[in-house]
């Protein structure tokens, strides 16, 4: 009686300590439940690597992170995902497309300068590049004004590209332009390809972003535009005055160059050809918009990708559609399992009694494991919780059962109490071995949603062990020390007993 | 048959109503297995043959990538009326910007839903950047009209995801199956292990062939959940049959005299009431999601459900019957 009275206290204990840790701790809900957006990325071999290793995905998720900091995004969470994939989730009403297009670029910096003899060439695309330019912007504008927010349009003077015009500078490019596009499209093929030939004028980079220290901002003081300003380490300053220097008073010019792309042409004046521009900074004169210039920034700050990523997967749920799947879902669980514990005190009667203390007991240890280690709950995770509280349920049946059987054939109640355990041992341990088998492979080779699945079915399975053999099993034990309770109508009906006697 | 009388009654004695003895009635219970079986293969068919599916299960969003967004309409006192035809319109008329330098997909092919008596907007379209998608939904806000804040979905999925899950879904099962044989080889027998499998892939199939038949007749698409639940029902079958065969060995060793299917019919009667109360209380809960539950689970606790009650009569009406045939040879 005295182990009996010592595992109760245990169970007391551990109750008291799971309700302890359940308020303290609070459970981790998934996106699918709480809403929010799940962005997965791909990390693409590029270059010498032919396939992404360990330290690379390491080394993007240590860049992503950075920007994502820099974003200042409330609670995200990056992972990784297998051996190329990056799972970032945003929770709450926070717009996955910012974020996407902050994670989604290289940011790769590079200062180039213009190769000799290349100024005829630079000037004509040069030229192209600010038309097509100003001719986007007030196209911009306009649909800005559009919105039926908008203010009335103000006077502005008219840029205009001739329809043949752009017609001839996009074949002098070689662009095939897709029929049917509007002038904006034809105007970013122009644009884009234009950044290219640019490029293509510079000299190989000497200078990059990784000689940076950091990144800032600053309003123009002159119109409206943005400038990003940066600081480079001592090396790089070194480097930023031999660069300068060694176009200063040409008419060649000192490229920007992000990702591939030509995003600030400028001239050194010939002051600076004797030292170079000296002190480490400069600022890049983009026009850029206030967000953008802020986007820049926090690439920059971050770093640039060591290897280029692609966005495979957004998932948005709303909040509210979250919420209101975890309310109606979690309502209708409740009713069921009041309908199965309604069912075992039936059924079962006095054990039964024992066996809804004993489940709800497993259910609280559930969840207190699931705050402690902690399990981010989701959809899947809770199948996977049903299903081991079935087998929970399953185990407390067998038992049951077994006492039946034994009580039927005219044992005593607590022989056949005894007994019934010991006989129903077997079965309850192979059926949740197999389980705990699949668990493992699950949770070792599957993605995502198995592996929650797999989490929950497994904490279940092991803990479901423990409640039917320890907490059901003391819990009778004791229910069974006090005499008035010893009694075999509160197990079966006695009409059942006489049949086994004869 | 040593003594059959005496074992029937002795089973009557006990349990009464369910002294139901399975090896008797064989053919009858592998006939309406087998009808299930070749139904379900048949419906996989000819979702596979059909044009719109091209797979045995009509693949949700999950498994054939894009972008599905979902749209829940602000309906105070009633909903304004939409017509699906001006939203499929405004949808047609709308030039994406290219992306990442992909061309822009045409939204020629979108598929719109309205579900919930026109509450919710479901639109099916080609994987869409996240900017496209902001401008897919500035485009067709107005022709909405006004929405519930909060309750909106954009899911984008890449079309290589779908593929990864599903390898990585059959890889997982197929090492969990090899595991689960060893053990059972290692506590039971060999075919004991082999048995439990075929009652396993047996529940699988069928459940495959009953969302094979509603994608064809209801449009019911398979999703991860779906995948989940088969997961559910493999590891729920296994658990089922294994309980079954505890019970046959230990007949083997109380009622030595008598042939395998005497004793399987024995522990069957035996564990019947468990069968039974297992897959009820199981059940209940599945039941009350189905009636009660949110709209993203109904088909899950669907498949669970009949999962469920598919496996509770493989354990019952083919394992035990399968043994004595099996272990003969």
């Amino acid at each position: 009686m005295a182990r009996q009275q010592g595992w109760f206290a245990l169970i007391l204990a551990l109750a008291i300590a799971a309700g302890a840790l359940l308020a303290s701790f609070p459970l981790q809900l998934g996106l699918d439940l709480r809403g929010g957006s799940q962005l997965t990325l791909q990390v693409l071999p590029a270059g010498a690597v032919k396939s992404v290793q360990k330290e690379q995905l390491d080394a993007v998720k240590e860049v992503l992170d950075r920007r994502i900091n820099g974003l200042g995004v409330a609670e995200s969470t990056l992972q990784t995902v297998g051996d190329d994939q990056l799972v970032l989730q945003l929770p709450g009403e926070q717009d996955p497309s910012r974020a996407a297009a902050v994670l989604g670029t290289t940011a790769l910096l590079e200062f180039r300068a213009q190769k000799p003899g290349t100024e005829q060439q630079m000037q004509g695309l040069l030229r192209l590049k600010r038309q097509a330019q100003a001719v986007l912007n007030q196209k911009k504008a306009k649909a800005a004004q559009a919105d039926p927010t908008g203010q009335p349009e103000p006077a502005q003077p008219q840029v205009t590209i001739k329809a043949e015009e752009l017609a001839a500078s996009l074949a002098s490019l070689g662009i095939q332009v897709p029929p049917g596009s509007s002038e904006a499209d034809q105007l970013d093929l122009l644009l884009k390809a234009v950044n290219t030939r640019i490029v293509e004028l510079y000299e190989p980079a000497q200078l990059t972003g990784k000689d940076l220290t950091t990144a800032g901002r600053q309003q123009q003081q002159t119109g409206t535009g943005w400038d990003v300003t940066l600081s480079f380490n001592r090396e790089g300053g070194v480097k930023f005055a031999q660069l300068t220097q060694g176009i200063a008073g040409t008419d060649r010019l000192l490229g920007i160059v992000l990702d591939g792309r030509s995003i600030s042409e400028a001239s050194v004046g010939p002051e600076f050809k004797a030292a170079g521009i000296s002190g480490g900074s400069a600022s890049i004169t983009g026009n850029f918009s206030a967000e953008e210039a802020r986007d820049l920034e926090v690439q920059l700050r971050g770093g640039s990708l060591p290897l280029p990523v692609k966005i495979v997967e957004v998932r948005t749920v709303g909040p509210s559609l979250g919420a209101d799947n975890i309310r109606t879902s979690l309502a209708a669980a409740l009713s069921g399992l009041f309908l199965v514990a309604v069912f075992m005190l039936v059924v079962y009667r006095l054990a039964g009694v024992v066996a809804v203390l004993a489940l709800s007991l497993y259910g609280l240890f559930n969840l207190a494991v699931y705050a402690l280690i902690p399990v981010t709950l989701t959809l899947p995770g809770i199948a996977g919780f049903i299903l081991s509280l079935g087998m929970a349920v399953d185990a407390n049946v067998l038992i049951f059962e077994r006492i039946k059987e034994e009580l039927r054939s005219g044992n005593t109640l607590i022989r056949s109490i005894d007994t019934g355990f010991s006989l129903a041992f077997s079965s309850i341990l192979d059926g949740q071995v197999t389980t705990l088998i699949s668990c493992v492979a699950l949770f070792a080779l599957g993605t995502g949603f198995v592996k929650g699945f797999a989490v929950t079915l497994g904490i279940g399975v092991l803990l479901s062990l423990f409640s039917a053999l320890t907490c059901t099993r003391t819990l009778l034990r004791v229910l069974m020390s006090y005499p008035a309770l010893r009694q075999i109508s509160y197990f079966i009906p006695v009409s059942q007993r006489s049949e086994g006697i004869a | 048959m040593a003594n059959p009388s005496v074992i029937a009654q002795s089973a009557n004695g006990r349990t009464g109503l369910f002294a139901f003895r399975v090896n008797r009635h064989r053919r009858q219970l592998w006939l309406l297995s087998s009808v299930a079986i070749v139904l379900s293969l048949l419906g996989m068919a000819i979702s596979w043959l059909s044009p719109s599916i091209r797979a045995p299960l009509r693949p949700g969003l999950d498994f054939t990538g894009g972008t599905q967004i979902q749209i829940e309409r602000l309906c105070e006192p009633s909903c304004a009326d939409l017509k699906l035809g001006s939203l499929e319109a405004s949808l047609r008329t709308l030039k994406l910007p290219s992306a990442e330098g992909e061309p822009a997909p045409a939204l020629s092919a979108a598929a719109v839903q309205l579900l919930d008596g026109g509450r919710s907007v479901v639109m099916r379209l080609p994987s869409l950047s996240p900017d496209q998608a902001e401008l897919v939904l500035n485009t067709i806000g107005p022709v909405v009209g006004e929405t519930v804040p909060g309750d909106l979905s954009v899911d984008t999925i890449g079309p290589t995801l779908g593929a990864q899950l599903l390898k990585a879904s059959l890889l997982s099962l197929l090492v969990s199956f090899v595991g689960i044989s060893l053990y059972i080889t290692f506590r039971y027998d060999r075919v004991y292990a082999l048995l439990a499998l075929l009652c396993l892939a047996h529940d699988v199939l069928i459940t495959c062939g009953l969302f094979a038949w509603l994608g064809l007749v209801f449009g019911v698409e398979v999703n991860s959940l779906f995948a989940v639940a088969l997961l559910t029902i493999a590891g729920y079958s296994v658990n089922d049959t294994v309980v079954i065969f505890d019970r046959i060995r230990e007949k083997r060793n109380e009622l030595k005299e008598l042939p395998l299917a005497d004793q399987s019919d024995e522990a069957v009667i035996s564990t019947l009431t468990r069968s039974v109360y297992t897959s009820l209380t199981t059940l209940l809960p599945l039941i009350a999601l189905i009636f009660f539950g949110g709209s993203t689970l109904f088909w899950f606790a669907i498949a669970l459900s009949f999962g469920i009650v598919i496996g509770a009569w493989s354990s019952i009406a083919v394992a035990p019957t399968l043994l004595p045939v099996l272990s003969r040879r």
